[in-house]
Formats: C-alpha cells, structure tokens, sequence
C-alpha cells in the first residue's frame, strides 16, 4: 500500500530532516510513527500528502509513486487520503456541515450525495446536532470529530493522522482514538504520527520509532520505548 | 457547471463574511477611482478654459481704404494656403463703415465728421484664427512681405503676441504637469490596490492551505478571489460613478459660469459615458485580478 524506498529530506539550511528511509506498510494496518521533536515525523507525513518532495527517492502509494507528482494531480491524491492535525485545520468562516461538505464540493459531487454522505459522517463521529455551529463555537475534541469527518467524506483508503491528540484532553484523546480504530477496523490504513506514549502503549500495534530522520527501531507490536 | 456555481457560491460566502475586509477594499477602490475622475475633471475643464482663451485670439489686418477686392482676396487665398489657418473671414469696407455707424449711433458730433468726408474712410479688415497660439508667429511672418506693406495698414496682433506666449507656456506646462501627476497617481493607486489585496489574500492564507490540503484544485481556490475582484471592481466604478454625477450635478451651475456657452461636465460624461466606464472598469480590472494572481500564487505553490 505504501512503500518508501530510499528516501531523505534535505532541507536547503542544511537540515537533514529524512535520511534513507525504507519501509513498507501494508492495507489496512494501523501504524504509529513516534519520536521525539525533530524526529521527522511531520516531514514523513508532510511527504504522505505531498506537501513536501522527498529529495531523494520514492514515495509510492498503492501503485502511485507521489514522489515527482505534478501540480495538476495533487488535488486528485489528496481526495483519496484522509488527513487530521493537531490543529484540526478547519475553515473559520465555514459551518461544521460547510466544512465537512467541502472536501466533497471540490471533488465535484453533487448537492443530494453530498448532503447525503455529510449527515452520515457527521452522525458516524456524533456531531450531526451541531452542523450549523461555526468551529469556533466547539470543543477541541469536537473540532478534531470534525476534521474526521472531513477526512471520511472520501472514504479513503488511508488516514495520516499528524499528532491528532496533541491539542487534546484525556478524555477527548480516548474518543478520538476510539474513531480512529473504528475507522481501521472497516478497513482503512491508519498512520498515526505521535509522542503520547500512553496511546501508542494501548494500541499494541505497529510502532515505527523515529529518532534524527532515521527509522531506528520498527515493531510488529510495539510500544514507546524513547 | 457545478463547480462555477460552487466557486460563485464561495465568492459570495467569503464576501459576507469577511464584510470588514471587503468593505475596505471597495472604499479604496473607489477612493482611487474617484481620484482619478477628478483629475480627468480638471484636465477637461482645463483643456476647455485654454481652448476657450484660445478662441478669442486672431490676428485682425486693416487694409487701407483703396485697397483693392482682388488684392484681399488675394491675401486670402495665399493665408487660406497655410495649415495653420483654421478660420478667415473678410469684413467688406461697407459692413465696418455700417459697423462704425451702429457702435456710434445717436452721437452727431461723430457721425457728422463721418459725413464731411463724403466718402468711406475704412478698408476691408480682416479676421484670421490659427490652431494653435504659436501658429500666429509664423502668419505675421508670412505677411510680412513688402508687396503687402501698401495694402495693410495695422495688424492687431502685435499687443496680444506676449499674452500668447505665456498662455502658450502656462498651457504646456499644466499638460507636462498634469501627465505627470496621473502618471504618479496610477503608481501610488497600483500600489495601495496591490497591496489592500495582497492583505486580503494574507489573511486568508491559512485557509487556501486548508483548502489545498482537502484536494481543492488550484482553480478552485483561485476562482472565488478572482469573482471577487470582479464585483469588488464593478461595486466600486458603479458607487464612483454614481459619487462623480451628483457631484457634477451640484457643480455644474457653478462651472457654468466661466466655462464656454453650453458645455457641461455632466453632459461630457453622459456622452462619453461607455468609454469612461468601460475605461474604468477594464483598469481597476486588471489590477484587481493581478493583485490576487500575484498574492496568490506564493500561496499555492507546492
């Protein structure tokens, strides 16, 4: 599903941010990426979206190699892989319904299917009482319930999810890794990029460890060991 | 279909809700806008005035008493030759000496030397109009030749001929300065829109990053500013031009005074009123959209 062949990120400063990475990740697995603060968790992740290209070699998802895509194909990936970051990334001046409708306004969909798949991602994730509310007017966890949602509208095949639960309470955390195995349980690939230690440890899932741009440690059933 | 509707939609969404911002924008749009129509104001008014100075001048030749019709009419067509001359007209000897009775008429004492002469005392004057002030120069110069030094007996010019010059001048000088001024004005105007815009724009880069990030295609980012440039633009040449005919309307009595018989800045307007529109509206137009291009495209690059 995705593969990573060779890759490094070299950042003009110089900054190595990536160095050599190999690493396959197969459908439907759930895998958190950890490290610590200048690991190179949110470049890996930024190269997922193609919001960065890697310097040095291959980023390929499913049979797709993102690695030299063009401008004109970006959108298209983005459609196909659901992203949540720590700052949810909502638009201020849209409602939670116009927030979620829109990753599916841009793809094209029509009105009825849109309104369609909407109020069922937002019922899926708890929110469909609050739809007219503006981000500003929910909780953090609730924000993030949004930005799910966004991210589900597609049905993709893969969820990056960048330190999701870094803006979050306990309790808010639990729920939304709750969703997010929900989610891998109907098939979906999750990429977790964290530090929370607790959650990695209660997953008992694959854990890739990151440390200065390199994979130093990669875990079939892993836990924080940093 | 679909997606221009939706990028319609958006224009007007982000319109309504970032009001503040986009108040803004149209008030200086059209603070610019009008500005530039009070320069176009002025130069129209300045351009009648000059013209109407300009219309009061010529030269007068008075032709000795027995000068002969064929010789006047001769000069005639030797000054008629000259591309300058944009108007003559010949005033017979009979139509000054009726002209001398009419401004004299009722003093006897006058009209009575008139009569002891017993015969006409006035030759033929003629009145002569160039395009230009300077082009009276080289009329006088053309006359004067010494075949017609027995026919005419004054020009009038010579007193005018300093008045002509500084009017030359004052009219060059308010042409230089005032390509300069609107040459500077489109400048600062381009400037303070580009960066009222690109302000604009800022503002709402975190959100074309999220747009980018959910897939939105370049377009369909770039689509909503560039609908909002254009009714930002036509919002505000409409409010300037309903601004310039009320002001116009109220100024117009006033302008009456001192500009030439039946000349109206109001009627000016109406009657140029698809040029000067359409003038307006494809600059600010232009600038507008190439405001947003620019401050936009850093934004979406990857």
């Amino acid at each position: 599903m995705i593969k990573l062949h060779g890759v490094s990120k070299i950042y003009p400063t110089p900054l190595v941010a990536l160095r050599d990475l190999n690493l396959h990740i197969k459908s439907g697995e759930f895998v958190s990426i950890i490290g610590q603060s200048g690991s190179g968790k949110t470049t890996m992740a930024r190269l997922l979206i193609a919001e960065e290209r890697p310097t040095k070699g291959i980023v390929e998802i499913g049979e797709w190699d993102i690695s030299k895509i063009n401008s004109y194909d970006i959108p298209f990936l983005r459609r196909q892989i659901g992203t949540i970051f720590q700052d949810f990334k909502l638009l201020p001046k849209k409602t939670i319904y116009e927030n979620t409708a829109f990753a599916l306004e841009v793809a094209g969909e029509k009105s009825a299917r849109i309104k369609q798949v909407v109020d069922k991602v937002l019922d899926i994730v708890g929110l469909h009482t609050k739809k007219a509310h503006y981000p500003w007017q929910l909780s953090g966890g609730e924000q993030q319930r949004v930005a799910i949602a966004r991210a589900l509208v597609h049905k993709p095949k893969i969820m990056v999810a960048d330190e999701p639960t870094g803006n979050l309470d306990s309790i808010n955390t639990v729920e939304i890794m709750e969703i997010l195995k929900r989610i891998n349980e109907i098939g979906t690939t999750v990429l977790l990029f964290t530090h929370n230690r607790e959650i990695v440890n209660q997953l008992k899932r694959r854990v890739i460890t990151l440390e200065n741009g390199e994979i130093i440690m990669d875990q079939e059933h892993g836990k924080y060991v940093l | 279909m679909i997606s221009f509707l939706r990028v319609l939609k958006y224009a007007f969404q982000d319109m309504g809700r970032n009001l503040g911002l986009s108040l803004m924008t149209v008030f200086i749009l059209i603070l610019m806008l009008l500005s530039v129509n009070t320069l176009w104001g002025i130069d129209i008014l300045t351009g009648q005035a000059v013209q109407s100075v300009k219309d009061q001048i010529n030269i007068s030749l008075y032709f000795v008493p027995d000068a002969e019709v064929s010789s006047v009419e001769e000069i005639k067509n030797y000054l008629t030759s000259f591309p300058e001359v944009v108007d003559l007209q010949i005033i017979n000897k009979e139509e000054v000496l009726q002209s001398f009775k009419d401004r004299h008429f009722g003093n006897d004492e006058v009209l009575g030397a008139l009569d002891e002469l017993g015969e006409n005392p006035f030759g033929s004057t003629m009145v002569i109009h160039t395009r230009e002030p300077e082009d009276y120069k080289n009329i006088m110069t053309a006359l004067d030749v010494p075949e017609y030094e027995n026919l005419i007996e004054t020009k009038s010019f010579e007193g005018n001929e300093g008045a002509v010059e500084t009017l030359q001048n004052i009219t060059n000088r308010i042409e230089r300065i005032g390509f300069g001024l609107a040459f500077l004005f489109a400048v600062i105007a381009f400037m303070i829109i580009f960066n009222t815009i690109r302000v604009a724009i800022n503002t709402q880069k975190t959100e074309i990053g999220i747009k980018r990030l959910v897939g939105a295609s370049g377009w369909f980012i770039r689509g909503p500013f560039l609908v909002e440039s254009f009714l930002f633009t036509l919002i505000s040449v409409l409010i300037t031009f309903g601004i310039v005919f009320l002001s116009l309307s109220y100024l117009d009595p006033y302008l009456a005074v001192v500009l030439p018989d039946g000349f109206a800045l109001t009627n000016y307007y109406k009657s140029n009123i698809l040029l000067l529109f359409g003038m307006q509206f494809i600059s600010v137009l232009v600038l507008t959209v190439l405001s947003s291009l620019m401050a936009m495209r850093k934004q979406l690059q990857v």
